[in-house]
């Protein structure tokens, strides 16, 4: 069975076409192999993370996927036209890593910039740079040359410009690099706004817990490769541990509760490990009916962090 | 409004902002004052004949607008030297190439912006260096507005040639690249008049081929002839017979059909700048 293409993914009849698709896209600048045959699908709608170490070709597949770079082999679709399509980046926002605006320009300026790029009417831009400031934080700072802003609020404009005209699609690569913690948390509420608006977001990233909040799937990708896909659920595992605070049954009460998994002490809580989650509740009556009072019942999933390691090989 | 205009908006905003025009505009009146206190000095000199101040008024004009011609031709280089390589290497670009702009857009953008600051200081600085020498020394160019076209013609050429740099080169590599070649072209010029004068084939061969490879010197030659009065041109063409040529005066202007080769050159030019900018990596 041959393989679908991008285009034909792209072009489900009745179906709307996923947000991204690339089938084996490749980029390599001379000897250099960025990008090594990446496929993937991102559906519409979702916060989709694309993981990976440093120099892993994250931000050569956003480029690619924007046509700020030609591929050097293979497809790539972006809502549902082939990537780099002057009327698709109309409906996209797109944060780069690395960028800079013009110094001499207020904030306010940028945006009415972009807002024009976009050829959008004139006469909402004034209100659609007020909504895209305030949602970003900057609501007091539209008039403030771009040359007085800090490199976190200079990422804040960005996002803001990447806001503009609704977009259906939202490229976000390292969106939160610059910025203290008020700040990424602050990202961390637009993406989640994004998504209840049924925005697709693409965030690029290697900051782990940060996709661990608001990604509903992710890729890891390593020396241009896809090494996973999936849902956060399905690539971390069912959870299969219970980490236990208990008091008053003595020393080594765990042993009688062996039957429910295996017991292993870690400070003054223990960890059950291979416990089926639909026995918790069992195993919380039977300490209790034993006069043990439980202080803490916290459910244990491997983090994403051990989990990528470990997909990378060097757990 | 088109992303062309649009970028051009910008890259006008942003010689105003950055305080090019202000610095140009200084420096340029500074200049003009000058040298209507030199024209107003050789006007009235007692040590002159009225005879000798009419050739000399001319000719003086003539050297202080190739001074202006070289300030619009570094101000050429200077601009459009980092227009796209600083742009691309900072990250400007990446944002505003991420929306539905076309490559062609943001480079023609960037050069109607540019073409635009150096017509209106070719127009400024012309009509103010003729106006002064007209009102300190009475002589008046046959054909202001042609000299203000070829200095224009002039820097747009070299406009061109520094975008097409931009888009491979880095800022200070293009700029550097951009000035020199306009000082070799204008070298080229006088070694062909030398080559003129002492009968030397090869240097007129050369002063003619550079003409042709950056027509630099040859539009900047259009301007001298219009800024000649008839006795000026007159001695040109004697000396031209005899077989004597002078870097500053020249005895005919520029053919047609070496004008319609520039607008080939430009075009090639442009073109070639668009191609480069399509296929750069960024």
């Amino acid at each position: 069975m041959r393989a679908r293409t991008a285009r034909e993914a792209a072009g489900r009849p009745g179906a709307p076409s996923p947000a991204v698709h690339t089938i084996e896209l490749r980029k390599e600048f001379r000897r250099t192999v960025a990008l090594a045959g990446l496929s993937m699908t991102v559906e519409r709608g979702e916060v989709f993370g694309f993981l990976g170490p440093n120099g892993a070709g994250k931000t050569t597949a956003v480029k690619l996927l924007l046509g700020l770079l030609r591929p050097s082999g293979g497809e790539a679709m972006v809502l549902g036209a082939p990537a780099g399509d002057l009327e698709a980046r109309r409906k996209i926002g797109y944060l780069p890593e690395l960028f800079r605006f013009q110094s001499w320009l207020t904030a306010r300026e940028v945006l009415r910039v972009h807002w024009q790029l976009l050829a959008l009417p004139s006469q909402r831009a004034a209100g659609a740079a007020g909504e895209a400031l305030a949602a970003v934080g900057l609501a007091g700072r539209g008039d403030d040359k771009i040359a007085s802003f800090s490199k976190g609020m200079q990422q804040r404009l960005g996002l803001a410009v990447a806001l503009l005209g609704e977009p259906s699609l939202v490229v976000l690569d390292e969106p939160t690099s610059a910025l203290d913690p008020v700040g990424r948390h602050d990202v961390r509420e637009v993406i989640r706004r994004l998504r209840a608006s049924g925005t697709t977001v693409f965030l690029n990233t290697h900051l782990l817990d940060e996709a661990e909040q608001v990604c509903d799937r992710v890729a890891v990708v390593e020396r241009g490769r896809t090494i996973a896909i999936g849902a956060l659920g399905e690539l971390l595992g069912r959870q299969t541990a219970v980490r236990l605070r208990v008091s008053g049954l003595g020393e080594g009460w765990w042993h009688r509760f062996d039957s429910f998994g295996r017991w292993v002490a870690d400070g003054d809580s223990h960890l059950l490990e291979g416990v089926e989650p639909a026995r918790v509740p069992d195993l919380v009556a039977a300490i209790v009916a034993a006069g043990g009072r439980v202080g803490a019942v916290v459910p244990e999933r491997q983090s994403l962090e051990a989990r990528f390691l470990e997909l990378l090989g060097r757990s | 409004m088109s992303p062309t205009l649009v970028i051009a908006r910008l890259t006008l905003r942003e010689a105003v902002r950055r305080r090019l025009v202000a610095a140009c505009a200084a420096i340029t009146l500074g200049l003009v004052a000058l040298s209507a206190w030199g024209f107003d000095r050789l006007s009235h000199s007692r040590s002159l004949t009225s005879g000798e101040v009419h050739a000399s008024v001319p000719q003086a004009l003539i050297m202080f607008m190739f001074m202006f011609s070289f300030v619009v031709a570094l101000s050429a280089s200077a601009m459009a030297s980092p227009a796209i390589s600083a742009e691309v290497d900072s990250g400007v670009l990446l944002t505003i190439l991420a929306r539905p702009v076309r490559r062609r857009d943001v480079l023609l953008g960037k050069w109607l912006g540019l073409a635009a600051v150096l017509a209106a200081y070719c127009a400024a600085v012309t009509s103010l260096e003729v106006g002064v020498v007209d009102w300190v020394s009475g002589f008046l160019p046959p054909d202001s507005l042609a000299v203000g076209c070829y200095l224009f013609a002039e820097g747009v050429v070299l406009l061109t040639l520094a975008l097409l740099l931009s888009t491979r080169l880095p800022p200070i590599a293009s700029g550097v690249v951009g000035i020199a070649l306009f000082g070799a072209a204008w070298l080229a010029g006088v070694v062909g008049s030398l080559g003129a004068t002492f009968k030397i084939g090869t240097l007129r061969t050369v002063g003619e081929v550079s003409r042709y490879v950056l027509p630099t010197d040859g539009l900047w030659r259009g301007a001298i002839y219009y800024l000649e009065p008839q006795s000026l041109i007159s001695r040109a063409v004697d000396e031209a017979a005899g077989g004597a040529a002078n870097p500053f005066a020249v005895p005919a202007a520029p053919a047609w059909t070496y004008l319609l080769w520039v607008a080939v050159w430009f075009l090639a030019v442009m073109t070639a700048g668009l191609v480069s900018f399509e296929r750069r990596e960024l």
